[in-house]
């Protein structure tokens, strides 16, 4: 039997349109408005970052609030970050998220991990930072219509605890605990990006002073190493990279390291003969980059008693004639071996 | 009738006769014997494929379960850098594997002892350098 709907009445009409337009209007934002950062900071010090945000769903319930921030790994945020939020729906201490906690629509990620699949290393060039998850201390309720503004704190002590100068991409991400990194496109006029989630990278922040070398995620350099920390008993990759600058050696099918160790006993070892030893292969032809990996302890020849602390070092041509150092100049490259 | 009565009582009689208590034993797990010289077929650091990175063909591991020994050949980054002695926890359900090195403390790894494409492999995490970094080794027989 083919029964029809028939819709009479002025006021069904006018209902099923509110009902319609309520939809199309519905609006959900979670959005990071800015964040106050310094531009520089000195290794040691305490900085103060805040972060503005302001949600609003034409929905109710309740969750916690994620917050994310992405800084190098020596800087120990976890144990160095102390954050706290207040909110037009109260204020308490943002607590790091175990690391079991599975994030939601993440296919069985913990936060941390979920935020590195999903953002990445916001544009570092180095592999060594890491996401550290937080969330409110205590669920927020908020009912239809809310609009909430509140900070997240960052009191960060003892920055840099590595003890290294760094220039680098700092990301902040806001989320919540229902939803994770989605967006199911049911409200209005929300972006994928800032319906149930948010991220704001900085520009790159200097911290000056401290003991160690310059690590810059910001800028790409003529050479990395990998892993970034690493001991003499590691395979280490060395990355050369010809494109960063104009250089004599542009063109070569291969380039050749000229490495000087320096040992824990004060010795020093020179490797610095042209051979497949110490030879970067380009990753593909005309690529420009070249790649060796080498075992330290073997390519410089310890003996049992002796580490290798540090080293010097240049790329060369075939020849060895032709010499690239730090920034394209004289100076040789340097590289620490440490785990911290 | 009576027939009828020696023929049930005969039924009765033969079907408990045929019950009989089997008493079934439990199946011994074999003990894991890794004797034989094993390769790296996979190796990966912090996640990244090390086989196209490094030359991984020349080092061996050669277990020996009489004596209890291990030996390296062409030794490169691993969980000890000298010969010695290894032990698993238990030999039949094995899940950690402990290498001692001449002169060396014990080092105890988790024991992933696998069948992969229809032969057993080994593989074994460690950190040989900085703590920070995660290197994955899989062995298979040579």
């Amino acid at each position: 039997m083919k029964t029809t709907l028939h819709i009479k009445g002025r006021n069904l009409w006018i209902l099923c349109t509110l009902v319609v337009l309520g939809i199309a209007l519905s609006c959900c934002y979670t959005i990071i408005v800015s964040v106050d950062q310094p531009a520089t900071a000195v290794v040691g010090s305490t900085v103060n970052i805040v972060v503005n945000v302001k949600n609003s769903c034409n929905s109710s319930g309740t969750a916690h609030f994620v917050f994310g921030f992405l800084a190098p790994k020596g800087w120990k945020t976890s144990q160095n970050a102390k954050i706290t939020w207040a909110s037009t729906k109260g204020n308490g201490n943002m607590v790091l998220i175990p690391s079991t906690t599975l994030a939601p629509n993440s296919n069985g990620l913990s936060w941390p991990d979920y935020m590195k699949a999903t953002f990445g290393n916001v544009g570092n060039l180095i592999d060594d930072v890491e996401w550290v998850a937080y969330q409110t201390d205590a669920p927020i309720n908020y009912a239809n219509g809310d609009k909430i503004t509140g900070t997240v704190n960052i009191t960060f002590s003892n920055i840099g605890a590595d003890g290294n100068p760094t220039s680098v991409k700092l990301g902040y991400v806001i989320a919540n605990d229902q939803n994770g990194f989605t967006f199911d496109g049911n409200d209005g006029d929300s972006s994928p990006t800032s319906e149930y989630y948010n991220e704001l990278v900085t520009s790159c922040f200097q911290l000056t002073g401290g003991t160690g070398d310059l690590v810059d995620f910001c800028n790409p350099q003529l050479t990395t190493i990998n892993p970034p920390k690493s001991l003499d008993n590691d395979l280490v990759t060395i990355t050369y990279n010809d494109n960063v600058t104009h250089t004599t050696l542009a063109g070569s099918t291969a380039v050749y390291l000229c490495a000087t160790a320096t040992l824990s006993d004060g010795s020093k070892v020179n490797v610095c003969s042209q051979t497949a030893k110490t030879m970067l292969t380009q990753t593909s032809a005309n690529s420009g980059i070249y790649q060796l990996t080498f075992w330290p302890k073997s390519f410089f020849g310890t003996t049992p008693g002796q580490t290798v602390v540090s080293m010097t070092y240049y790329i060369t041509d075939k020849a060895g004639t032709v010499q690239v150092g730090y920034g394209n100049t004289a100076a040789a490259f340097t590289y620490k071996f440490k785990c911290s | 009738m009576k027939r009828h009565l020696y023929l049930l009582i005969a039924l009765i009689g033969l079907s408990f006769a045929s019950c009989k208590v089997e008493k079934i034993t439990a199946v011994n797990e074999g003990t894991k014997d890794l004797t034989g010289t094993w390769k790296v077929v996979q190796a990966t650091r912090n996640g990244t494929d090390l086989i196209p990175l490094y030359d991984f063909t020349q080092f061996t591991l050669k277990f020996d379960a009489k004596s209890q020994s291990y030996t390296l050949a062409n030794p490169l980054p691993f969980i000890v850098g000298a010969d010695g002695k290894y032990a698993l926890d238990d030999p039949q359900y094995p899940f950690k594997l402990t290498f001692t090195a001449s002169g060396g403390t014990p080092v105890t790894t988790a024991f992933n002892y696998p069948i992969v494409a229809g032969s057993r492999a080994i593989i074994l995490t460690f950190s040989p350098g900085c703590t920070l970094n995660t290197y994955v080794y899989t062995f298979t027989k040579k």
